[in-house]
């Protein structure tokens, strides 16, 4: 893709960003206060969105949604990425049965469904956010320890390293000027995929009913609470709906943009 | 490339490793039950109106609970080793029995859905990477982003709504009927026919834009001819190890795919398994995903070895 | 060109829509099949009319012939007799006779479940009558033998362990497909004793997700579909093509409390916590019906409703007098304190009825304009009983049913004498308890309900928020579908496509 849509992407995700972060400043119900006679309404000076089934103000909910998608999504993503690029570099470095088997464990949890990660630890960790956030960067580690795993290799037998080490540079020094600018690209890629699928997946997951508990805002379970309502109240539907999608394509569009 | 030892030997390795994998997760799933196991169970088998204290205690005993996590565990490997998965709490059939009859469902809808996107995502991107940056280019590179935008359970929902409420033209949910699996498989297939259609249209236009493709363009051959003798089987190989690497997707699909629109596979079942508490079910039915994963990663490596003999690897 | 690569898709898929049988009634429903035991999924398989029990019960409740012509007890009540119905056949041919009926309710009373906890010594055939006999007198027994873990199955359903093995009732339908968790179907019984169905065939599929169902109803892929979610059935009213129908039911959504913790130990704190509910706003907004219970029994139970019991009210303020007298008073966060110990308590749900997590995030604002901060843990169906048993259960919201057996005795002998897993916690109240138990074994007088009516109005065991309504939607093809007020059946036998 050009350039273009990257910025796109980009310009998406802070206007998300900035709704989720600044919108609460300008609310004055909160999340969870409802008004019952309110239900489904439309939109008022209290609530700019409208209304959801309980007479919650959906401006507020969407906003608390976005910042806890986000914050799961972005902590699971940096977890993963630290831990897999950590491992990914040792594998590269010792080789030997080090290598070899962080590559097999990598392997084994990647034949592994995502959600049923997400799931079990959520059955080990109560607590969601704690579990999506383990259940999320148990998945997504290995996408980034295969990646820097491969690019180390690559760089590590180069006569760049070879020099480096000669001329008395330690490891972080190497880390820092030679490998980091390899793979950096490659995996801002892999951290705007995984962003993506990390909100995707907790979406899917309060869809089923199995993620964050009601009443805390989440946009999949938004979508499944107002869902029964969307002939009657198809705004309200969309809401939770396009504020993910907007989401998942502004991330789509940034990682596209440097594949 | 390696040698069909290696590959086996890295995909039997990889086979134990997940079994290792799931049994310790199981492990733990079963340390963090604190004592209400039981009562899990006892509501999964009986339902809200008839979980009691007495049913609990009946199932407690029935199970032999009192026995702790890691005997559990043993157990199960135990009977791993003798390929015995053990029985369902909940139903009290062998998992086996009951594993065999969802994956049954599960690959029916996997096969379709492979077969839909097939049929839609190569094709489109053959035709778009020949005329790279071409209307049809950009308006599948919109529609991928878009597609890959929308959550499987929306889109699934999208599609009963339009196809199936508005339009009547496909049942909405259900099983048994042959027409019941389309709209979970064109759910699950379109994610996948996004991603297989921009992997085939960056082949292709490579292809297009290289010179033996140009010279053969001067020799006369036509459009079809070209693309028959040059173009296809560069994109095949490459393209098949993608849709290996899409399994996990699709599994994944599968999982909230059959929630929604009720379909009796492995990934309905490791939901409800996991929400009963049914770890033998919850081993099994991992155990199966992931080992499903390793052969089918194995046969598309050896398949691509024979499509394209060239520098394929695992 | 997507587009059209779709449609030509769906083209090529279209024609086995056509081939959707239309002697076959669909039916959607959110209850999955869990095994072939009745213990396990015999509910299914008596709504479905495939298997039935010895004593049946009408609308209202009220116990009638099934299986068994008529029953009687001995003067001491400690031995009934069932004369069982002739010219009954099982599915497979063979015919049912007393003999056939001991060993399924034996196979129950093995098992855990109602018959087990009945004072039951023996059942054995006698001639042509089962005979049961008692250790103690127990009134109540017909009604035990109505509910669907005590159904008749042929003796060939038992393999040698015990277990069932095969479904052959002797219902108006028989079992062609059993494919648990979701399918099962089954064809008109020609030789059923009452005169075979006119519908050919059913075909039953679980459905868990409640959108899905009302899609389905919408869409027309199932004539009948069972248990609406609330926003649905306003979606739904409005087709042309379907009828929605409710009937009220025996079951009651209440919040459970533990009587003997410091916040609940009294009536005045348990009352406070009643007024402080909006009942008619909570049932409009979250069950979409005018459903809010002015007292524990629905007004569809005969002899059990008193009209004349002083309603559950709404009353804020003086919910927060009735604390404040019972020496809470509000501290510097709003939320009521006594020696030191704030009003805050967890209140355990589960999401298996999707109102009740609703109806939680409701109560928790309403509690917290009277100064009781509650959090809110839905979890699955069985913290309830386990928290209760584990004396850590606070409060508990839950739907109960009252016709797990057509009389609600028997449901209060679990819940109320003196107190059990989906009743009464921590509750003292020998009257009761004694009354119960009294009605359960030399059965109830019209005075004996109307005292139990009161006594749970007065003293509040438990707080009752709404009555339910059964909810379906019903094809306009199909005609006759009834909904019966005590979930025993939909009517298939006598219902029909529309010529």
């Amino acid at each position: 893709m050009s350039l273009r849509s990257d910025r796109i992407g980009w310009a998406l995700l802070l206007a998300v960003i900035g709704f989720a972060l600044l919108a609460p400043a300008f609310d004055q119900t909160g999340p969870l206060k409802q008004s019952l006679l309110k239900a489904l309404a439309g939109p008022d000076a209290a609530a700019p969105f409208g209304y959801d089934h309980l007479g919650r103000s959906l401006f507020s909910r969407l906003a608390h949604a976005l910042r806890l998608s986000l914050t799961i999504a972005f902590a699971a993503t940096a977890t993963a990425a630290v831990v897999g690029i950590g491992l990914g570099v040792l594998a590269a470095w010792r080789g030997g049965w080090i290598d070899r088997a962080l590559g097999l464990v990598a392997d084994s949890v990647l034949a592994l469904p995502a959600l049923l990660m997400v799931l079990m630890m959520g059955v080990i960790l109560p607590g969601m956010g704690a579990a999506f956030w383990a259940g999320i960067a148990a998945v997504q580690w290995i996408e980034f320890f295969r990646l820097t795993r491969r690019a180390c290799r690559a760089v590590m037998d180069g006569p760049a390293v070879e020099a480096a080490r000669i001329q008395g540079f330690g490891p972080a020094w190497i880390f820092r000027r030679i490998l980091w600018p390899e793979i950096g690209p490659v995996l801002r890629t892999a951290m705007a995929f995984g962003v993506a699928g990390a909100i995707a997946a907790i979406a899917a997951l309060g869809f089923v009913s199995v993620g964050v508990p009601a009443p805390t805002p989440e946009l999949g379970q938004m979508m499944v609470e107002l869902l029964p309502s969307w002939r009657e109240a198809p705004v309200a539907v969309a809401q939770p709906v396009a504020a993910c999608f907007v989401l998942l394509l502004s991330l789509n569009l940034i990682a596209g943009g440097r594949a | 490339m390696r040698g069909l030892t290696g590959i086996l030997a890295f995909r039997l390795a990889q086979a134990a490793g997940v079994a290792l994998v799931v049994g310790v997760m199981s492990f733990l799933m079963i340390q963090a039950m604190p004592g209400d196991a039981a009562y899990r169970i006892a509501a999964a088998r009986y339902g809200y109106d008839m979980v009691s204290s007495q049913a609990a205690d009946a199932v407690r005993a029935e199970l032999n609970l009192d026995a702790g996590a890691l005997a559990q565990f043993g157990g199960w490997i135990a009977d791993l080793l003798r390929f015995d998965l053990g029985r369902s709490v909940v139903s009290g059939e062998p998992v086996a029995h009951e594993i065999a009859h969802q994956l049954g469902a599960t690959l029916h809808l996997s096969v379709v859905a492979l077969l839909i996107a097939l049929l839609i995502g190569p094709p489109l991107g053959v035709l778009a990477g020949l005329r790279a940056g071409g209307l049809l280019d950009r308006v599948l590179l919109v529609a991928a982003a878009g597609l890959r935008a929308m959550p499987q359970f929306l889109l699934g929902l999208v599609l009963i709504v339009a196809l199936a409420v508005e339009a009547g033209l496909l049942p909405s949910a259900g099983h048994g009927r042959a027409a019941h699996v389309v709209l979970p498989a064109l759910t699950l297939a379109l994610g996948l026919a996004a991603g297989s259609a921009r992997i085939a249209r960056d082949l292709m236009a490579g292809i297009a834009a290289s010179q033996h493709y140009a010279f053969a363009r001067m020799k006369g051959l036509s459009d079809g001819q070209v693309l028959r003798h040059h173009g296809l089987r560069n994109i095949a190989a490459p393209l098949l190890t993608y849709l290996g690497l899409q399994f996990v997707f699709l599994a994944e699909g599968v999982v909230v795919v059959e929630t929604i629109f009720g379909w009796p596979g492995i990934g309905h079942a490791l939901i409800h398994a996991v929400f009963h508490r049914d770890v033998p079910m919850v081993q099994g039915t991992a155990l199966v995903m992931g080992l499903g994963f390793v052969v089918l990663n194995a046969l598309i490596d050896l398949a691509a070895g024979r499509i394209d003999p060239r520098g394929v690897t695992a | 060109m997507i587009r059209s690569a779709l449609l030509a898709v769906t083209a090529a898929l279209c024609p086995l829509t056509a081939l959707a049988d239309d002697q076959t009634l669909d039916i959607a429903a959110p209850f999955e099949l869990k095994g072939l035991d009745p213990a396990l999924s015999g509910d299914i398989f008596l709504r479905l009319e495939i298997a039935e029990t010895l004593v049946d019960s009408d609308a209202k409740g009220r116990l009638r012939p099934g299986l068994a012509t008529e029953w009687t007890t001995s003067e001491d009540g400690l031995e009934w007799r069932f004369r069982i119905r002739e010219g009954v056949a099982f599915h497979d041919g063979t015919m049912l006779d007393a003999a056939a009926a001991a060993i399924s309710l034996n196979h129950a009373r093995s098992h855990e479940g109602l018959l087990s906890r009945a004072p039951i010594t023996d059942i054995r055939a006698d001639g042509a009558d089962l005979v049961v006999a008692l250790s103690e007198p127990f009134a109540i027994l017909p009604a035990f033998l109505a509910e669907y873990r005590s159904q008749i199955l042929a003796p060939a359903s038992y393999g040698p362990d015990g277990e069932v093995v095969a479904l052959i009732g002797t219902g108006a339908f028989r079992t062609t497909e059993v494919s648990p968790p979701q399918t099962l179907a089954a064809e008109r019984f020609e030789d059923y004793w009452d005169g075979a169905a006119r519908i050919p065939a059913l075909r039953y599929t679980a459905v868990t997700r409640s959108e899905t169902r009302a899609l389905m109803a919408e869409s027309g892929d199932a004539e009948l579909v069972v248990t609406l979610d609330p926003a649905s059935v306003t979606r739904l009213s409005e087709l042309e093509d379907l009828e929605v129908v409710s009937a009220p039911l025996p079951r009651v959504l209440m919040l459970k409390v533990d009587a003997a913790s410091p916040f609940f130990d009294s009536a005045a704190e348990r009352e406070a916590l009643s007024m402080a509910i909006d009942r008619a706003g909570l049932a409009q907004v979250v069950l979409r019906y005018d459903a809010s219970a002015d007292q524990m029994f629905p007004p569809n139970m005969d002899g059990w409703h008193d009209a004349a019991l002083p309603p559950l009210s709404y009353d804020p303020e003086a919910a927060r007098a009735l604390l404040e007298q019972a020496g809470w008073t509000p501290g510097d966060d709003g939320i009521m304190q006594k020696d030191g110990q704030r009003f805050a308590v967890e209140l355990v749900t589960y999401p298996d009825r999707p109102e009740l997590p609703l109806t939680a995030t409701v109560l928790q604002q309403l509690f917290h304009d009277i100064g009781v901060d509650i959090r809110i843990v839905s979890s699955n169906s069985s913290e309830i009983p386990a928290r209760h048993a584990a004396g850590t259960l606070q409060m508990g919201l839950m739907a109960r049913n009252f016709a797990l057996v057509p009389d609600p005795t028997g449901t209060l002998l679990q819940d109320y004498a003196p107190g059990g897993d989906w009743g009464a916690m921590g509750w003292d109240n020998p009257e009761a308890a004694q009354l119960i138990r009294r009605m359960a074994s030399e059965g109830a007088t019209p005075g004996d309900r109307a005292r139990i009516a009161a006594i749970f109005r007065q003293d509040l065991p438990v707080i009752p928020i709404a009555w339910y309504q059964q909810t379906a939607a019903i094809s306009d093809r199909v005609e006759g579908i009834t909904l019966d007020p005590y979930e025993r059946g939909f009517g298939l036998a006598r219902a029909g496509f529309v010529e």
